[in-house]
């Protein structure tokens, strides 16, 4: 297949037959466009019929302009691979370009929604801007950067999966309020406790919140906690466990001890603990979280860092007269981050839960703000009524979010480590 | 010619729970310019100890306890905290800063073990580039990239592969890459510690071949390492046999294959085995070497030895100039002085 028709197929092109039997690879390829088919139709009809019956009345409006903003993307990309075809602009100024593009469109969202609807609890502006960058980066990753991912094998194709689920739900999530069918945080809304019907298709939680509302609008919170306490964790253990492994001695007696003295509490007791201490509110949460997931990285890196820098590698380094810089960001620290990323998908998973935690014992948020833990917590208790869909419906998603992030952070680190290469 | 290198009654100690043991003791050594010098003898005499402390790289517990390596530089060694002057240096008094100067720049080493000797994480490129920044920080990339593919275009790897990950290489090509990044910054110093160990024999006489051919290319003096005598036999000028820590004998290479002074030497020699000769049995040499922690008194050699005397239970021997030119540390020799 030629280049051009590369471009043009993009993310299509892994399913067209380039070689071999057409009978043997048509079959793979039917079954393949049928599930992207499929799923996509799923998607957009229930986008559509979430939009449709939307609380706020525009929600039909709203996802149709952010799916043209990844429209126009798109077309973005592909120009600029037509333009790289022929020879005429550098990679550097292609991307340059499509940077361009998101900046340009972003400021037209945010000038749309300032002057559609001026004033709401939540900005249109920052849903048009989020949404339409979030779909823009999907765009993005599957014209132009699958391609390239595929050449990979399975951990691109594991990658890419990882990346779609947690970048849908993030786009769910910043649209949340306007295709929603019922004020989330609204209590009352319907019937107490009431079985998935016509009118609430995931049923109502025994405050009479509508769950389908509460589900779709409940991710933020999630986000927000996982992605703040693993950036805040990652940015502290691995430099930590770094420096203290690498320089040895009472520096490394001393920060050892410390963790070690952290990681001897129950990790839920402790974040309850701080989070007492600090207050309600996320940041507070996610930096509860972060306290009780430090020393895991820590623990790991050092340990790792111990065995990589006896290796004859980093002596030939030092041999060469490599500088010490050279050895930790060239030599240790690129051996020792697979391991710290595992931990961070296993980390990303745990948040979730221990923010769920937190939220049910009263030191998360109020009952108002829509968010999976809160419900997966409160409704535990229901579930021995027989109201089983207050529980399924958040912890199916809290699955589903944690299964993207563990599967973003494998491909991931399978892609970023050569030896696993072949 | 003028001697590189001077060593000076170095020892160096490990410290261990048991006790201190000199892994070596009052080695003296002058290492001749564009000469090789091999290093030879039993697991543990202290040959490898010896080739690092002239790095000033002792693993921990080791620790150099006494002596001078002098290295004479030909030309000023500019870092960016300082100079190094030319002419003799003594590397016993030389910090961290200078050490990293120097190292890669006049000394390369060459590790035993090739499979794990590069960075699994960065490209063959990478590590070229790393190694020429270190040492000059405005060098090019471009030009960094020239020279890479010129130093293994010359040790026979395509310079396509420089964009390759160690992994992807064999464990002769990765000896090879190591030699390269070796001699990157052209240095003056080569030590190889068992370069070809873990290699087959005919990559091992590539290798040794080509170290040879790169050692007249760019005017190297060489250490070479090995238990293996007849890698010896092949590149060295001189030899110098150790045993517990000292060295035995030193003389040049046909000397010592053809007239080997020392019993040990000679009871070396006697136990490589010969192929011409298929009906001779292995021959070894009785006991065990002793423990460098608790060092017997006299010659460290004289429990194995066939001629032990009186004096060798008594008094440790040193190293003796015999007529040839030739040194060797044994009373045997002592009254032709």
């Amino acid at each position: 297949m030629s280049q051009q028709a590369k471009a043009i197929s993009g993310v299509f092109y892994f399913l067209i037959p380039t070689s071999g039997d057409w009978k043997e690879k048509s079959r793979n390829f039917l079954i393949g466009l049928s599930i992207v088919l499929i799923g996509v139709l799923v998607i957009v009809a229930s986008f559509i019929g979430l939009a449709l019956r939307s609380n706020s009345g525009i929600g039909i409006w709203v996802v149709g302009y952010t799916i043209l903003c990844a429209f126009i993307i798109l077309i973005a990309g592909a120009y600029r691979r037509f333009k790289l075809h022929e020879g005429l602009i550098t990679p550097t100024r292609g991307w340059f370009l499509i940077t361009v593009v998101f900046i340009v469109l972003g400021m037209i969202s945010a000038l749309v929604g300032f002057f559609w609807i001026p004033e709401e609890a939540a900005s249109l502006s920052s849903a048009l801007v989020g949404g339409g960058t979030v779909l823009g980066v999907i765009v993005i990753l599957l014209y132009d950067v699958f391609p390239q991912l595929q050449d990979r094998g399975s951990a691109g194709y594991v990658t890419m999966t990882g990346l779609m689920i947690v970048l849908a739900i993030v786009y769910m999530t910043v649209v949340s309020w306007w295709i929603v069918p019922y004020d989330p945080t609204r209590l009352d809304v319907g019937p107490y406790g009431a079985p998935p019907s016509a009118q609430f298709p995931l049923g109502t939680t025994s405050l009479g919140q509508d769950l389908l509302s509460r589900t779709i609008a409940g991710g933020g919170i999630m986000l927000q906690v996982a992605l703040i306490s693993v950036v805040v964790c990652f940015s502290i253990g691995v430099p930590l466990g770094l420096g203290a492994s690498y320089r040895g001695g009472n520096v490394d007696k001393v920060i050892s001890l410390v963790m070690d003295s952290i990681f001897a509490f129950p990790g839920l007791v402790l974040a309850i603990a701080i989070a007492a201490m600090l207050g309600p509110g996320v940041v507070n949460m996610a930096l509860a979280i972060a306290v009780v997931y430090i020393p895991s990285y820590f623990r790991v890196v050092r340990s790792q860092v111990l065995t990589v820098k006896e290796l004859p590698y980093v002596e030939a380094a030092i041999v060469m007269g490599a500088r010490d810089r050279d050895i930790l960001f060239r030599y240790v620290l690129p051996n020792v981050l697979p391991s710290a990323i595992v931990v961070m998908s296993i980390n990303f998973a745990d948040a979730i839960l221990t923010a769920a935690g937190l939220t049910f014992v009263g030191l998360g948020l109020p009952v108002t703000v829509p968010d999976w833990g809160w419900d997966l917590t409160f409704g535990s208790h229901q579930y021995i009524a027989g109201k089983w869909w207050v529980i399924t419906y958040p912890g199916v998603m809290i699955v589903i979010l944690a299964l993207g992030f563990t599967l973003a952070g494998e491909g991931l680190n399978e892609i970023l480590t050569p030896r696993l290469k072949e | 010619m003028t001697d590189l290198l001077r060593i000076e009654d170095l020892a160096v100690e490990y410290k261990t729970r048991r006790g201190t043991a000199r892994g070596v003791d009052n080695v003296s050594l002058n290492l001749e310019e564009n000469k090789t010098l091999g290093l030879a003898g039993e697991s543990g005499c202290g040959k490898s100890t010896l080739g690092r402390s002239i790095m000033r790289l002792v693993p921990y517990p080791g620790k150099i306890v006494n002596g001078k390596i002098d290295l004479l530089l030909h030309e000023d060694i500019v870092f960016p905290k300082g100079v190094i002057e030319k002419g003799f240096v003594n590397i016993m008094d030389l910090n961290e800063e200078e050490l990293r100067a120097l190292r890669g720049k006049e000394i390369a080493y060459i590790f035993q073990d090739p499979m794990t000797s590069l960075n699994p994480m960065i490209t063959v490129e990478t590590h070229f580039q790393e190694i020429m920044k270190a040492h000059d920080p405005d060098i090019k990339k471009e030009e960094a990239l020239d020279r890479a593919q010129e130093i293994l275009d010359g040790l026979g790897i395509s310079p396509e592969r420089i964009t390759d990950y160690p992994h992807q290489f064999s464990g002769g090509m990765r000896q090879r890459v190591m030699i390269g990044l070796g001699l990157a910054l052209r240095p003056k110093l080569l030590i190889a510690d068992e370069p070809t160990t873990s290699l087959d024999v005919i990559v091992e006489a590539q290798i040794l071949e080509e170290m040879a051919e790169l050692k007249e290319l760019f005017n190297l003096t060489m250490i070479l390492i090995t238990h293996n005598l007849g890698v010896l036999a092949q590149t060295a000028d001189d030899i110098a046999i150790m045993y517990s820590g000292r060295i035995m004998e030193l003389s040049p290479t046909e000397a010592l294959f053809e007239d080997p002074l020392h019993p040990y030497t000679q009871a070396l020699l006697e136990s490589v085995p010969d192929v011409s000769k298929p009906d001779k049995k292995l021959s070894w040499i009785p006991g065990a070497p002793p423990d460098l922690v608790d060092p017997i008194p006299g010659c460290m050699y004289n429990p194995r030895c066939k001629h032990t005397m009186d004096i060798c239970k008594t008094t440790q021997p040193g190293l003796i100039m015999n007529d040839e030119e030739r040194l060797v540390a044994c009373h045997l020799f002592g009254g032709e002085k």
